[in-house]
């Protein structure tokens, strides 16, 4: 006996916007190969429902200093491309990564205090060492951000690189650099669908065009209140998907740096013996936080450790393979 | 077809068109399509231009008697207006001869008075409309004097012909009347005036007090005293007990502010006890001084005042009474009482008679206090079908929604920010306070409106309203309440305190020592204030499954000021995007239903009954509230679909900035 199956698609109205990271010689830049995610017509994976044209993408984070605070087992995973943010990109690349995710850190009044001089040379000596495209972080101290984003930005012109972290405190600088040199911003916000839509709504007041945003919510590690980030990933792709035009770019997530703040991750020091072999821990740690990341929409994954790469991409394959297809 | 209502399309490009100015009588030739302002200006006349030209403050309106022109914007000009051809100078373009009249400045300022604000006469007094017996009343007798063949006590006497006369039966002295008695009898010649309190709301049949008795017809009058006791501001009316009519009326803020500005922070002062005893005497010195005051003006004496009915939260009755209030902030939030018995004048220490009682109003529940009881007794939402939103906007904000058939009530800490109190540069709604700010979009020069027409002290609520929507228009703040115009003008600087903005340099102010400003942590302020109220109201409509565009009618009660701009409290987002006519301002709502109380036995025993319907809803047990809370942390609001008449007031200001006048 065949039942008739009541047919609960649902139709959306709205659609989220495609952002092309990394300019090739043909649009202004130097990048030989281009990053394109967004572009979903329906919540991620449903691919009987609505169009899922571009695959998420894994970001790998490269430093322009060594990191003092990073777990051990980063450091021996890298081991002496630490020292060099080229060799580092380089490297990443080679590992799998689609994005490099270079961080300014060095900026920090804290952590060396260098200028838009020294960031001008990084930003140089990566784009030279890799054919990824590039996001560009800022050290993450309003000030410092200020001046050394906007020199990346204009270092970088033409290439179409992410800036950021842009916030509600800093927004009108990053925008305009952002403006000035045709590059896209990530708009982060902490973990609140209406403070999402507010940066954005603003952005927009500055006549950024929408496909030059990419919206980071601020997520947290598994262990370290995942659930409550992903409902409000999952209320900012649902208002995208009704038709909120404020909220319909695509979500890019630090799933690493979430995840190797997490004591399980981070270190073996006086952890229960029932916790397992620390390695292995440590990167499901991170890939686990990921992949969770990406089923409620994530698009760019930005990663810490070298063998989260195949883990995180593997699912993303399986993810994007259609049922019986 | 009247004059001005001009719909001619016909191509007149290059024509010269006559234009005669009245009163004045001067004429002038303007080229077809030329600004009706471009001829005054060439005449060598003016009308204030405060928006710089944009159509937005309405206060260049002219009157076209005759001839053709075309009205770019009408935006603060009614049917009637365009009707009797009234037309903004700077959006009319000339199309054809004209007779145009410029009216004197005096006239323009008070046609704006009756523009889109929501306006209220300072002070309000209700009368009671039925000839009820007042609470306190004064009866002139004459009574039989004592001889040896009658010689009945004198008090005994008196209540005699008390019931005789008059009706009053059983009349109680008070130990203050009853001594004055025997000398005021023989003094008056055995006609005496005797003032007789006639029960109160707890027994409201009696016994009935004689609280004084003065010698032959005296021409006193019987004084009561409303009294509201706000967070932030404390007000009082003296009226006439019998009549009604409102003798005097003085405000100030309350001086407990010294120990915190807000009823949490007070209710933490108050836990030892000789703290609490602080905040009593601090609310009594202020409300003290008010009655001083007012008695010096009006050459009268505090023993006139012989009932007072006072307003307040809970937390303020509380602290106004030296009762405990730890109980009211921690979980399940319990009052001290609901219904506060009346107490005599002579145990809180208040300047009036004595023996003369103190009625608090009952108050609703921890956070929805007898200020609120009041304010819905003067709104008379009560006794009308339709549905109707009142909100009174204080330090904290509460809000009545519904009809004659059911009421639902709520409240949510939105700050003094409103009241002119924790701003820079606030005041209260005094002489001197700016009430109304405009500034040109291109040189963001203010100007401004003080109450009084005084030089400007500071700014009260109302003109904070109005200068923050024309900063979020003219984009000296960005939509997050950011100062976004730096280098666009001076007056856009770093302060101590952050970014600002300098509306009235130190030397134009009253004071003249220092500058009058807008800082961010201000507007920060006024942000959490208005979202607070506008999440407080729309989660109260979804709560009975109401959108708040659904109520009829808002009423809006609070210190603001004179008036509130309708327009720029939609542009803001603290109140909801309606037709302006829906609105309506009524003031200081609290002291107005105390004095109705006060004034009325009907009004007191309605309050009673007001304060038993009311439904709590209880914002801080409710989801939903900081969601609304946060979405509306926004100007207008993070969906600014729910407010199109903004959304369509930024696209004109902004292209506008940049297509004309250029």
């Amino acid at each position: 006996m065949s039942v008739a199956m009541p047919n609960v698609n649902e139709t959306w109205t709205g659609k989220i916007l495609e952002v092309t990271l990394g300019a090739g010689p043909d649009k202004g830049g130097t990048r030989g190969k281009t990053v394109t995610v967004g572009g979903e017509t329906t919540l991620p994976f449903l691919h009987f429902e609505g169009e899922i044209p571009n695959k998420p993408v894994v970001a790998v984070e490269v430093r322009d200093r060594a990191p003092d605070d990073w777990s051990e087992l980063l450091v021996k995973a890298w081991g002496d491309s630490l020292k060099d943010p080229a060799a580092w990109a380089a490297k990443a690349e080679g590992l799998g990564a689609e994005i490099i995710a270079l961080s300014l850190d060095s900026a920090h009044p804290e952590r060396g205090n260098t200028g838009a001089k020294e960031a001008r040379e990084t930003v140089r000596q990566v784009l030279k060492a890799t054919s990824l495209p590039l996001i560009i972080y800022g050290p993450g101290q309003p000030d410092k951000d200020n001046e050394v984003l906007v020199a990346a930005a204009e270092e970088a012109a033409g290439e179409r690189v992410a800036l950021g972290n842009c916030e509600e405190k800093n927004y009108r600088t990053v925008v305009a650099a952002a403006l000035a040199n045709n590059q896209v911003v990530i708009a982060k916000t902490p973990i609140d669908v209406n403070l999402a839509k507010q940066l954005n709504v603003l952005i927009g007041d500055m006549r950024l065009d929408r496909d030059r945003i990419l919206i980071d919510p601020t997520t947290g590690a598994l262990g370290y209140g995942l659930e409550y980030t992903y409902s409000v990933m999952e209320r900012v792709r649902l208002a995208a998907l009704t038709g909120d035009s404020a909220l319909q770019q695509p979500l890019i997530v630090t799933a690493g740096y979430e995840a190797w703040r997490a004591k399980e991750a981070r270190t073996n020091d006086g952890v229960p013996t029932q916790w397992g072999d620390w390695a292995k821990r440590a990167v499901l740690w991170e890939a686990n936080t990921a992949v969770t990341l990406l089923e409620t929409g994530a698009d760019i994954l930005v990663l810490r450790h070298p063998e989260t790469i195949p883990l995180v991409k593997r699912a993303i394959a399986g993810l994007m393979t259609r049922a019986g297809a | 077809m009247s004059p001005g209502d001009g719909t001619s399309m016909d191509d007149g490009n290059g024509r010269q068109c006559l234009v005669r100015l009245e009163p004045s009588e001067q004429t002038v030739y303007i080229a077809f399509g030329g600004l009706l302002e471009e001829a005054i200006t060439q005449a060598g006349l003016s009308v204030p231009l405060p928006c710089g030209g944009q159509g937005r403050c309405g206060r260049c309106v002219v009157q076209v008697r005759e001839g053709t022109v075309r009205r770019r914007s009408a935006l603060r000009l009614s049917e009637d207006d365009i009707e009797q051809g009234y037309a903004l100078a700077c959006q009319t373009l000339i199309e054809g001869d004209l007779t145009v009249w410029v009216p004197p400045h005096e006239e323009l300022v008070q046609r704006l008075e009756a523009g889109d604000r929501a306006e209220k006469a300072a002070p309000e007094v209700m009368l009671c409309d039925h000839a009820a017996k007042p609470w306190v009343a004064r009866y002139q007798t004459t009574v039989e004097p004592p001889s040896m063949g009658d010689n009945t006590p004198d008090l005994e006497r008196l209540q005699r012909e008390l019931a005789r006369q008059h009706g009053l039966r059983d009349v109680r002295p008070t130990l203050a009347a009853l001594a004055k008695l025997p000398t005021v009898l023989r003094e008056g010649e055995w006609t005496v005036t005797v003032e007789i309190e006639q029960g109160d709301w707890a027994a409201p049949d009696g016994p009935y007090r004689l609280l004084d008795v003065l010698p032959g017809s005296a021409e006193t009058r019987v004084l009561g005293l409303a009294i509201d006791i706000g967070t932030t501001s404390v007000a009082t009316y003296l009226g006439d007990l019998e009549t009604g009519e409102l003798v005097d009326h003085a405000s100030a803020f309350n001086s407990q502010i010294a120990r915190g500005e807000d009823v949490i922070s007070r209710i933490i002062y108050a836990r030892q006890p000789e703290h609490r005893q602080e905040l009593q005497e601090r609310v009594i010195t202020t409300i003290n001084a008010l009655v001083d005051e007012m008695l010096a003006r009006q050459n009268l004496m505090p023993e006139r005042i012989a009932l007072a009915t006072v307003a307040g939260n809970t937390t303020m009755i509380h602290l106004f009474l030296g009762l405990e209030p730890q109980y009211i902030r921690t979980e399940p939030y319990i009052p001290a009482a609901g219904k506060f018995p009346p107490v005599p004048a002579v145990s809180l220490g208040l300047h009036m008679r004595p023996e003369a009682l103190v009625d608090c109003l009952p108050v609703v529940g921890a956070y929805v206090g007898g200020d609120i009881t009041a304010g819905l007794l003067r709104t008379g939402m009560h006794e009308q079908e339709a549905v109707t939103l009142f909100i009174d906007v204080g330090t904290n904000g509460e809000m009545v929604l519904g009809n004659s058939d059911w009421l639902i009530t709520c409240a949510c800490s939105a700050g003094p920010a409103f009241e002119g109190a924790g701003a820079t540069s606030g005041t209260p709604a005094v002489t001197g306070a700016i009430e109304q700010v405009w500034i040109d979009p291109r040189s963001l020069e203010p100007t401004w409106a003080t109450l009084g027409d005084a030089p400007p002290i500071g700014i009260c609520g109302s003109g904070m309203i109005s200068l923050l929507g024309e900063m979020m228009i003219t984009g000296v703040i960005d939509k997050g309440g950011r100062i976004a115009g730096h280098g666009r003008s001076p007056r856009v600087r770093r302060g101590e305190e952050g970014p600002e903005y300098v509306i009235v340099w130190a030397a134009e102010t009253g004071a003249g020592d220092k500058d009058i400003v807008l800082t961010e942590t201000d507007i920060q302020n006024l942000l959490r204030a208005k979202a607070a109220i506008y999440a407080g109201a729309t989660v109260l409509c979804e709560s009975v499954g109401l959108a708040i565009t659904d109520v009829e009618r808002v009423l809006i009660g609070g210190g603001f000021g004179r008036h509130i701009d309708v327009e720029k409290a939609i542009q803001i987002g603290l109140l909801p995007d309606m037709p302006w006519e829906q609105f309506t301002y009524l003031g200081n709502t609290s002291i107005q239903g105390a004095y109705l109380a006060l004034t009325c036995r009907e009004g007191r025993a309605q309050a009673d009954e007001l304060a038993n319907k009311m439904t709590y809803l209880e914002l801080s047990a409710d989801g939903r509230f900081m969601d609304a809370f946060t979405s509306a942390l926004f100007i207008p609001h993070t969906d600014e679909s729910r407010f199109p008449s903004v959304q369509r007031a930024l696209a004109e200001a902004r292209p506008e900035r940049v297509s004309h006048h250029d």
